[in-house]
């Protein structure tokens, strides 16, 4: 998973798996349009490569969280769609949990208006 | 990552590939839908994308387990090179093949027999006992009923005894008419042993009494190899004669299978069916010991307690009874493990074969780890190179332990598929020694044993060779200097080499006394002719006849059969020599009138034998003194004996013991109906020992059969082939009696040739052991030389060019062979005696083999590394020394 900018890569390592879980749970979906969604939601801030995505759906077939099949695009091409299975449903709502957790501990440490600073 | 796509991974690549191709599609739609031209579109996609191999590699390590997927390269690694060295292989695999599948054989056979338990519940708490009293000859003895009844009552540390006894049955109702042997037994004998019915039922205690109704289980192997295991066999009524009656008894059931001990029946029946068991012989004969007994632990009992229970219940029997335990004759009571009674004659024979063979191993994977030895010196500069190169020692060494792996396997492969058929040769010797042999099944164990050792062997051989030093520098000055044996290798070549000699050493020694003690046993003559006297079985059927009847029957088969042709002489008597152990055994005690004899000496003992006339004609025995018997020596005439010339000799020095008189005094005689009364000496024979191998002086008393004795074999002299001879006898008889058996017609000679057999084959099996080992090692001893030869072909050529004859090289290296063959036959030496010293504190039946077969060993072993040196010897003596100089 690596952004536009390469220095925020290292920090949101291990969020690609929770993003594309999240994506699947609006439906089944193929790799491109994983990657799109991630993309366009993150308003072009988060551009997924090839090199992270298909490790990363790999690694959360292994794991049970997504399952596979082949079926037809919207181009109709054939193409390998994913979807998201109730152990990875779990473990989406466990994983959103955490990320708001760490998310809201670390605007309180960096406090809001050192947040908007820094953006700025 | 899981194992499935680290086992997939080809599969899933192409998957993968698609699965971009697809990605790669929709991002160029998108891109024309933006408006850009479709190549624009393309190289853009392209762009974002980046490399597709990048993608597949990253996932591909992703779903790589390293250590297997170095291990399986260095794998491959290893076949790849060894299939240059094919000879390499080829020899390593043979040699481990015989290594491993000695021992894998091996020890399926020391589990099936010595370490598998029992088919009976608890076999742990199964005890087996038995008594001996060395003052009178008694060893391993039986018990008699009174004994028994003053032992067994009361017993705190045994729950029940359960008494089993041999007996020979005629049987008519199952097929043919025969002899059998055939156990009886008392109800608790079965619940004693913790043994099932296979079907039907066994016998319990309500078969016991002399009012019960005649009940017999077959033993399973006889009902399935003789019945086809048919189960309507139960409910069949079968007659079983003994003892001059014949008394019917119904097929109650079939034995689970189990370890038939102390002897292999085909039926055990309740004792109503032995009129002898009901006897007063039986019941009353404090001395008639024939019963088996065996025995159940309490709850809570050991061993040891059991044992001193026992021993205390005995001690006050002696007590009670001096007149029959005479303390000189020391009466002992023992009681063991029923596992450890059964392997006891196997133990030894097959531990030590199991020693024999881990030698074969130690000699196989020092002669494997010479080779490799040898080849790793060869490689010197391959390693050095690849150290160099950056490779670390434990990578080196990891790829070293693969070739081990692969070659080990293959020799682990090779031995578990010879390993099979040996079991089956094995399992035929290993039945001489244990019945336990006889149900032995091929399993797992020898494919286990088989890898585990490959493994052991790998691992060895991984560490045989010297890694050459990280040191770079000296690494490249070995890489440019070619072959040079470095001296550290060529010590550890030679150590392997002397291992190799000592362990063939040991095993030819010991396979030396082998064959010098049948050696001994062969050379032996025995006392009489025996390759033209038949002895053939043919048991007395009592059934509906008078005992004139039976003695008239075997006089007319005596008869009818001396007039065939080719007969020479016939006669009867009840014990085949070196066949009937329980017959040949009978010995009574017996006194003499005006025979010598020593101030309170006990009677003297003399083996029973009773013979029809001229039966010493048919054996070829000349009578020394005195006439043979006559038919009229019958019941109601005068008594009369035969004796053998020991026992003349023995009785009356230097006097003529014929028309003397002796009578027996055995308290057993007035059980089985011989009178007690004095019996005249006819005639005096040569001592004619029939017990044993090497002929021995014998006391031997011989009555006649028709004269209060037995009858049941016949013996046959015959002019020619006596085989011949025997479809006209069966013929004759069955003329005579259809129902009569004729069985284990048999020359004396083959009869005797048998009882060598265990010993024929001890020899056969350790030569074969001896002669691998032999073989193995002078491959060993050769290559080492050769090696060592090839590698100081420079020096020869220097010394040749110095004017050094051939023949003193050709000396130098035949000498280097010897000495290597003279250190292993003295470390075999003083490992085999330190062995002895340590086995002979384990076991109190270890014969040491005498000087000669050690001293032949010892020349052997020399000579053959002579032969081994042989060659390179000559090779080293053929070195040109212009070629040898030339290739500096």
């Amino acid at each position: 998973m690596v952004s536009r900018n390469e220095s925020d890569s290292e920090m949101l390592k291990g969020t690609l798996d929770m993003m594309i879980l999240r994506t699947l749970l609006i439906g089944d979906a193929h790799g491109h349009t994983i990657a799109k969604v991630i993309e366009r939601t993150s308003e072009g801030v988060l551009e997924v490569e090839q090199g992270s995505l298909y490790p990363a759906l790999h690694r959360l077939e292994d794991r049970g969280w997504v399952s596979s099949h082949w079926g037809a695009s919207e181009n109709n091409r054939r193409a390998k769609f994913y979807r998201l299975t109730s152990p990875g449903r779990k473990q989406l709502v466990h994983e959103t949990n955490r990320w708001k957790l760490m998310a809201r501990a670390i605007g309180l440490v960096m406090g809001e208006k050192a947040m908007v600073k820094g953006v700025a | 990552m899981t194992w499935r796509r680290f086992f997939q991974r080809g599969r899933e690549g192409a998957d993968l590939l698609q699965e971009m191709d697809a990605y790669l599609a929709e991002e160029i739609a998108e891109n024309i839908e933006r408006g850009m031209s479709p190549d624009e579109a393309r190289r853009q996609a392209l762009i974002k994308l980046g490399s597709a191999n990048k993608v597949r590699e990253s996932l591909w390590q992703q779903n790589t387990i390293s250590l297997i997927d170095t291990v399986w390269r260095d794998l491959k690694v290893a076949v790849r090179s060894l299939s240059r060295a094919r000879m390499l292989w080829v020899t390593v695999t043979l040699t481990l093949a015989l290594g491993i599948g000695a021992n894998a054989a091996i020890f399926s056979i020391v589990r099936g027999v010595l370490l598998r338990p029992l088919a009976n519940r608890d076999e742990d708490r199964l005890l087996y006992v038995r008594q001996s009293a060395q003052g009178i000859g008694l060893e391993n003895a039986t018990f008699s009923v009174p004994e028994i009844k003053d032992i067994g009552t009361s017993l705190k540390t045994i729950k029940e005894l359960g008494t089993f006894s041999q007996i020979d049955f005629t049987m008519e109702g199952l097929g043919e008419p025969r002899e059998i042997t055939a156990g009886v037994v008392d109800g608790n004998y079965f619940d004693v042993m913790g043994l099932r019915p296979a079907i039907g039922r066994l016998l319990n205690p309500s078969d016991d009494g002399r009012n019960a109704a005649g009940a017999a289980v077959l033993t399973n192997r006889f009902w399935r190899t003789s019945l086809h295991s048919d189960p309507s066999v139960i409910g069949k009524i079968v007659r079983l004669g003994s003892d001059r009656t014949t008394r019917s008894a119904v097929i109650v059931g079939v034995l689970e299978p189990s370890v038939p001990y102390p002897v292999e029946t085909e039926l055990i029946a309740n004792i109503v069916t032995s009129p002898h068991h009901l006897s007063a012989t039986m019941v009353t004969g404090r001395e008639h010991r024939m019963t088996e007994v065996f025995a159940r632990l309490a709850d809570g009992a050991d061993l040891d307690s059991a044992r001193a229970e026992l021993r205390t219940v005995y001690a006050a029997m002696l007590v009670a009874h001096p007149e029959t335990y005479k303390a000189q004759s020391y009466f002992r009571i023992d009681v063991t493990r029923m596992h450890d009674q059964i392997d006891a004659r196997a133990k030894t024979i097959l531990w030590v074969l199991f020693a024999a063979s881990l030698l074969l191993f130690v000699i196989a994977c020092s002669n494997v780890a010479n080779l490799i030895l040898a080849r790793a010196v060869r490689r010197e500069t391959e390693m050095a190179v690849r150290a160099a190169l950056g490779a670390s020692r434990a990578v080196l060494r990891r790829s070293l332990l693969a070739e081990g792996l692969v070659l080990c396997g293959t020799g682990a492969l090779a031995g578990v598929i010879i390993a099979a058929p040996m079991v089956s040769v094995l399992t035929r010797y290993a039945s001489r020694f244990s019945v336990r042999a006889l149900d032995l099944k091929l399993d797992f164990t020898m494919v286990w044993i088989g890898a585990a050792l490959a493994l052991i062997a790998a691992i060895f051989l991984a560490f045989v060779p010297r890694l050459p030093s990280l040191d770079s520098t000296r690494g490249f000055g070995l890489a440019s200097g070619g072959i040079r044996v470095t001296s550290g290798s060529s010590g550890r070549l030679r150590i392997f080499a002397v291992t190799q000699i000592t362990a063939s050493f040991l095993l030819l020694a010991g396979a030396g006394a082998l064959i010098n003690t049948l050696f001994v046993l062969e050379k032996a003559r025995p006392p009489f002719d025996t390759s033209h006297v038949l002895a053939i079985n043919l048991p007395v059927m009592y059934f509906g006849k008078t005992p004139e009847q039976v003695r008239d029957f075997y006089r007319d088969v005596k008869d009818r059969i001396a007039t065939l042709p080719g007969v020479q002489h016939v006669s009867s008597g009840f014990s085949v020599p070196w066949r009937d152990g329980r017959e040949l055994n009978l010995s009574f005690s017996f006194a003499a009138d005006g025979a010598r004899r020593e101030n309170g000496q006990d009677d003297l003992r003399a083996d029973f034998r009773t013979v029809s006339p001229s039966f010493f004609e048919t054996l070829g025995v000349p009578i020394l003194t005195g006439r043979d018997f006559r038919d009229s020596d019958k019941d109601g005439s005068e008594r009369v004996v035969i004796i053998s010339q020991s026992l003349a000799e023995k009785l009356y020095p230097g006097r003529d013991a014929v028309n003397h008189h002796l009578y027996w005094t055995d308290g057993v005689m007035k059980f089985i109906g011989i009178s007690t009364e004095p019996r005249r000496i006819v005639a005096v024979v040569p001592d004619i020992d029939d017990e044993n191998i090497i002929p021995a002086p014998v006391m031997t008393i011989y009555q006649p059969s028709d004269q209060e004795g037995w009858s049941g074999r016949l013996f046959v002299r015959t002019q020619n082939d006596p085989y011949a001879v025997v479809p006209a006898i069966t013929h004759t008889i069955h003329e005579m009696a259809s129902n009569q058996p004729v069985e284990r017609a048999s020359t004396l000679e083959d009869i005797r040739a048998e009882v060598l057999t265990p010993n024929r084959l001890n020899a056969i099996v350790f030569g074969g052991f001896a002669t691998l080992a032999l073989l193995i090692s002078v491959v060993g001893v050769a290559g080492v030389l050769a090696f060592s030869v090839s590698g100081r072909t420079r020096e020869f050529g220097i010394r040749m060019a110095l004017g050094a004859q051939r023949r003193a090289i050709l000396q130098n290296v035949l000498y280097e062979g010897l000495v290597i063959a003279g250190i292993g036959v003295t470390a075999g030496i003083v490992v085999g005696f330190a062995c002895a010293r340590v086995i002979a504190k384990l076991t109190t039946e270890l014969q040491m083999p005498g000087l000669l077969p050690l001293a032949a060993s010892a020349a052997v072993i020399l000579a053959a590394a002579a032969i081994a040196s042989a060659l390179p010897a000559a090779r080293a003596a053929n070195v040109s020394a212009v070629q040898a100089l030339r290739s500096e």
